[in-house]
């Protein structure tokens, strides 16, 4: 049985998020949601997750600082940037943090599930071979959005 | 930039060269009838001197005021990038909220077993309606946040005639259906320069997607290269459409500056054509007569200099 991914999905924006939620739990998703980088800190301590998706633009700790906390806590977390505010030194930054995708508001719902798919079968392949360098695993196929 | 120097200093200008003139004259008639022949070459002299001195002047005067109003018109499409930028960033939030709630609508609906009836399909219908037209503001969005990103030129060595070449076979497909025939008038003897190719072709497609919306039927765009006295290279795009309204003509360079109907246009083209010309050190203007089509005239140096003005 191919096993649920557990998703963690924060966002300030409440109707985003929670309209979000409800999107990838009828999709088959184990969904958790929380509006802060500190509450999704505090979540990702008490609970695994498979894949992050994580907003940029937050009022108290942005996205970059969850990213860097996030990453400092386990180096291999799957984490989706999903934000409105796309810049070339934000992606280059998220890349260099170890930020697996990227994507930019607003993206339908099909391309966030793919990207989580992809995210989620990485997590899964590095898993069944045990703790190697990210870039020693075989990535998953892309798919055509 | 079309450089319409005020009538102040077009008529303080000739007047100064209309003053030397004069003197210059005086200099020579009375040097010539009052001291004999040494006296007046003495006279030529000066006036060689001062006409020279005049002549220089007046050049820096009208050098001066385009350089300050280039300044003028990059402050100002500095200025509107950022707020373009932050405008984009903050739009695209909504949008999302938007896009989403119809797609959690359509899924709602897909899930339902309330069937067919033609009203469902009627807000089906409209629920896919609403999802194009978020991914339509998403791309305006995505043009101003193009419009306000500050890429430096990457320099290589450029055969302008062929990229040009290049773009006018893109356009010349579609343009031939609406009976439009684009005419080459290449310089053979084209130096090559060092600019971006990429910055380049964009404004020289975009300057031919206007040409051929501005004909829009049964006309013709004549492109055309040739290298300037100063050794400069200057493009020129001319077309047979309607021209330019002499009023709408200063402002055709500026940000959100559109003549074409609602929804067709962005306002954002030629701005961002003046901005990427600038940043290749060249000028981008524009002459038109009502009814007789207009012209577009890209000047670059043989090689690409930042110009960018400071914010």
């Amino acid at each position: 049985m191919i096993p649920t991914p557990k998703i963690l999905l924060v966002d300030d924006e409440d109707r985003f998020r929670t309209t979000m939620r409800k999107l990838l739990t009828g999709h088959g998703l184990d969904v958790t949601d929380v509006d802060s980088g500190h509450k999704a800190l505090t979540a990702l301590a008490s609970q695994d997750f498979d894949v992050i998706v994580l907003d940029l633009r937050m009022p108290d700790m942005d996205g970059i600082n969850t990213l860097k906390a996030m990453k400092d806590i386990n180096p291999d977390l799957e984490v989706i940037i999903l934000t409105g505010h796309a810049s070339l030194d934000d992606a280059m930054e998220i890349m260099q943090l170890g930020g697996t995708e990227y994507l930019l508001k607003p993206c339908s719902v099909e391309a966030l599930l793919d990207k989580i798919e992809i995210a989620f079968e990485r997590k899964t392949i590095r898993e069944t071979h045990g703790p190697q360098r990210r870039s020693e695993i075989p990535e998953p196929e892309e798919r055509d959005q | 930039m079309q450089q319409n120097f005020p009538l102040a200093t077009t008529l303080g200008v000739w007047a100064f060269m209309a003053l030397t003139a004069i003197i210059g004259a005086t200099l020579l008639l009375t040097g010539y009838v009052w001291g004999g022949t040494a006296v007046w070459l003495w006279a030529a002299l000066a006036y060689f001197l001062i006409s020279r001195y005049a002549s220089q002047t007046a050049a820096a005067v009208q050098q001066g005021f385009v350089t300050g109003e280039q300044l003028l018109q990059a402050q100002k499409l500095a200025a509107l990038g950022e707020l373009a930028a932050g405008l984009a960033h903050e739009i695209n939030n909504p949008l999302a909220i938007i896009r989403q709630e119809a797609e959690y609508a359509q899924f709602v609906l897909k899930k339902s077993t309330i069937g067919d009836s033609p009203e469902l399909l009627e807000v089906r219908d409209s629920l896919r309606e609403i999802i194009t037209q978020v991914d339509r503001s998403r791309e305006i969005t995505q043009n101003l946040l193009n419009f306000a990103r500050k890429r430096e030129p990457v320099l290589q060595q450029v055969e302008i005639n062929r990229l040009i070449e290049d773009m006018v076979r893109l356009v010349e497909k579609e343009a031939r259906n609406k009976n439009i025939h684009l005419q080459r008038h290449y310089d053979p003897d084209l130096p090559v320069v060092t600019s971006d190719p990429p910055l380049l072709r964009q404004v020289i497609l975009n300057l031919l997607n206007n040409a051929s919306y501005a004909i829009g039927a049964d006309g013709e765009i004549t492109v055309a290269t040739r290298t300037l006295p100063n050794r400069e290279i200057l493009i020129t795009v001319a077309d047979t459409g309607p021209g330019i309204a002499p009023e709408v003509l200063p402002k055709i360079f500026d940000p959100f500056f559109t003549t074409k109907p609602q929804g067709k246009g962005t306002g954002l083209g030629l701005a961002i054509c003046h901005g990427i010309i600038q940043k290749l050190g060249g000028r981008i203007s524009s002459t038109s007569e009502p009814g007789r089509g207009a012209t577009f005239a890209v000047t670059l140096p043989l090689s690409a200099q930042s110009q960018e003005q400071p914010a």
